[in-house]
């Protein structure tokens, strides 16, 4: 029984929702409208203009304010002010006035229109907004399967050329190994990417924050990143103040993880990654990833944390592999936390910087638990 | 003539499964695979396996209930298996008392690591048969002095307050195994310790300070994101 009757309700409620912000908006377009008219009284005392400026505000507070509502409220708060303020006699009600069933009506529709109007706009932007979504997650996941497809089509080849020609030499079967090797770790990385992606949801609060010191962040991606990357000399600065940085650490050490190998892949003739992390002056905890490769394209530089952007250029070539899930993967958690992500080149080669907020300082957790006395 | 030890493998994978066993023989240790849970139990019961390799998604039974009911009777050693975004997992299944995971993907060496540090745990009773002998510990240029309740590193006294003292030793004494943020708060404050790690924390990044060269870059205490630290392990 409830359920049958509560569905009317909600459809109501939608075309009379509530909201303070509306109230405000109603109120102060109804003030100003008062004020304006008496103003203007003490220059025309014929108040002829009242009309015309109540049914102005009755079509701005009908656009402004969401659902049928507040706009019927002030067009009956706008006939009644003019007829009891601004039409002669004043202060006082006057129903004989020739075309007041008119002016009200005016007022009535010119609402209710408008409210229409504006009711269906809005749902029209939503409507545009939730299809932009869904045409970027069919570019993502076209883009990705896609990028997919080239290196299992040569996992499959390798793999089948070693098991069908057995007379194949020791060195060919241990190269086509290596290939098939590094081939399935592309596609690790693409795929935890991905999850990293489905982690951070749509929805800023689905993030699983918590306070993390930043050096043990930077300290296992660089760990990670040394045993997959032997090549390549790192080092890490952090400063003597412990950061705590509210975080999900899975994802910001994903972001780290691209960036390390985005320098590797882009920069080309990367040998040597600085990262570090410090305190910025307003608030913000920087994380730097700097290299020594060939630096970042400048036809590149505005697209870059743009996936599918830089998937609808032409293609440059089928086998082409990129980096660019990564770094749109950087940009959307960088985002979710609240924080920003930029790149640019420097003398010896390209730097990433994402800043994270940080909380204001908790006299709760003290960093300083030097009043404890030392063994 | 040279006893191997038996490994048993519970993996509903066929191709991991085997990956796992052969990397296992190769590296002279006896290997045997289970598919399912029902199975595995009954395989343990028979077999008596040395270590237990855990797949925590198996097509029968949730393996952290696999872990449980083990570990109702046995103390056997376990490596859980699981894949890097179920850091939750990981947690549950150590506190249930696993003594160590594999992340997916992992490689041959990691697998290997894995597998000798909790064999070897297994074999001193105490977890760590050199603390036991000496009343001390040795990884590197760090020792950790239980007699004396002090931690040297090259030799100098690295001057930790009593509770960051504690928070080493208790590691110390696991070295080469992770152990979760909530127990070491158990083991140092008690049961009833808040599950807030925030102290701890704070504890290990003053502890690295003191004993690491560059705390971003350490030598002997490792974190393992979302799921705890881990001691290094000497050499010998």
């Amino acid at each position: 029984m409830s359920h049958s009757s509560s569905k009317p309700k909600n459809s109501l409620a939608a075309l009379f929702p509530f909201s303070m912000r509306d109230l405000i908006v109603t109120a102060l377009i109804l003030f100003v409208a008062v004020a304006f008219c008496i103003l203007l009284q003490r220059l025309d005392p014929s108040a002829g203009f009242a009309t015309p400026v109540f049914v102005l505000t009755v079509l701005l507070t009908s656009r402004l304010t969401t659902g049928y509502f507040w706009g019927l409220f002030s067009a009956v708060l706008g006939v009644i002010a003019v007829n009891f303020f601004f039409t002669f006699p004043y202060w006082a009600f006057n129903l004989t006035i020739t075309g007041y069933p008119l002016s009200f009506l005016t007022f009535l529709s010119v609402s209710v229109i408008t409210s229409a109007l504006t009711t269906k706009t809005r749902q029209l932007d939503k409507l545009r907004m939730e299809n932009e979504k869904i045409r970027m997650r069919a570019d993502l996941l076209r883009s990705v399967s896609h990028d997919i497809r080239t290196p299992l089509t040569s996992i499959i080849g390798s793999t089948s050329a070693v098991l069908d020609n057995p007379d194949l030499s020791q060195e060919d079967r241990r190269s086509l190994l290596e290939d098939v090797k590094q081939e399935a770790q592309w596609l690790i990385r693409t795929v935890e990417n991905l999850l990293s992606i489905t982690r951070i949801g749509s929805d800023r609060t689905e993030l699983n924050k918590q306070l993390e010191p930043v050096e043990e962040v930077l300290a296992e991606a660089v760990q990670k990143a040394r045993k997959r990357l032997p090549d390549i000399k790192f080092s890490v600065e952090v400063p003597a103040e412990l950061l705590m940085v509210p975080m999900d650490p899975i994802l910001i050490e994903q972001v780290l993880s691209n960036l390390i190998e985005n320098a590797v892949i882009h920069g080309q003739t990367t040998t040597a990654i600085h990262l570090r992390a410090e305190k910025t002056e307003d608030g913000f905890a920087a994380f730097s990833v700097r290299d020594n490769g060939q630096g970042i394209s400048p036809a590149l530089l505005p697209h870059l944390f743009d996936y599918s952007i830089r998937h609808a250029s032409p293609p440059t070539g089928d086998g082409k592999r990129n980096m660019g899930l990564g770094l749109s993967v950087c940009s959307a958690v960088v985002k979710a936390h609240g924080g920003r992500l930029t790149a640019h080149n420097h003398p010896d080669g390209a730097e990433f910087i994402f800043c994270l907020p940080m909380p204001p300082a908790d006299p709760a957790i003290s960093t300083d638990l030097s009043e404890e006395e030392s063994l | 003539m040279n006893i191997r030890e038996k490994i048993l493998v519970i993996e509903d994978e066929k191709s991991i499964a085997r990956f796992i066993s052969t990397i296992l023989t190769a590296n002279g240790y006896e290997a045997m695979r289970a598919a399912s849970g029902s199975e595995a139990m009954s395989m343990i019961s028979s077999h008596c396996p040395d270590l237990v390799i855990l797949d925590l998604g198996l097509p029968d039974m949730d393996g952290l209930d696999i872990l449980r009911q083990l570990r109702s009777w046995s103390t056997l050693p376990v490596v859980v298996v699981s894949a890097r975004s179920h850091e939750q997992d990981k947690v549950s299944a150590l506190d249930l008392g696993a003594d160590d995971y594999l992340t997916k993907p992992f490689g041959t060496d990691e697998l290997l690591a894995r597998v000798r540090t909790a064999i070897r745990h297994t074999r001193t009773a105490t977890g760590n048969s050199e603390i036991a002998q000496q009343g001390t510990y040795t990884v590197g240029d760090l020792t950790i002095d239980y007699n004396k309740h002090q931690v040297l590193v090259r030799g100098e006294n690295a001057k930790l307050t009593l509770s960051e003292f504690r928070i080493v030793a208790l590691l110390g004494k696991h070295a080469g195994r992770v152990m979760t943020y909530d127990s070491i708060i158990k083991e140092l404050w008690g049961p009833r310790a808040s599950g807030d790690n925030q102290i701890l924390r704070v504890n290990m990044a003053n502890i690295r300070r003191k004993i690491e060269k560059n705390p971003a870059e350490p030598e002997y205490l490792f974190t393992e994101v979302g799921v705890g630290y881990r001691m290094a392990e000497s050499e010998n």
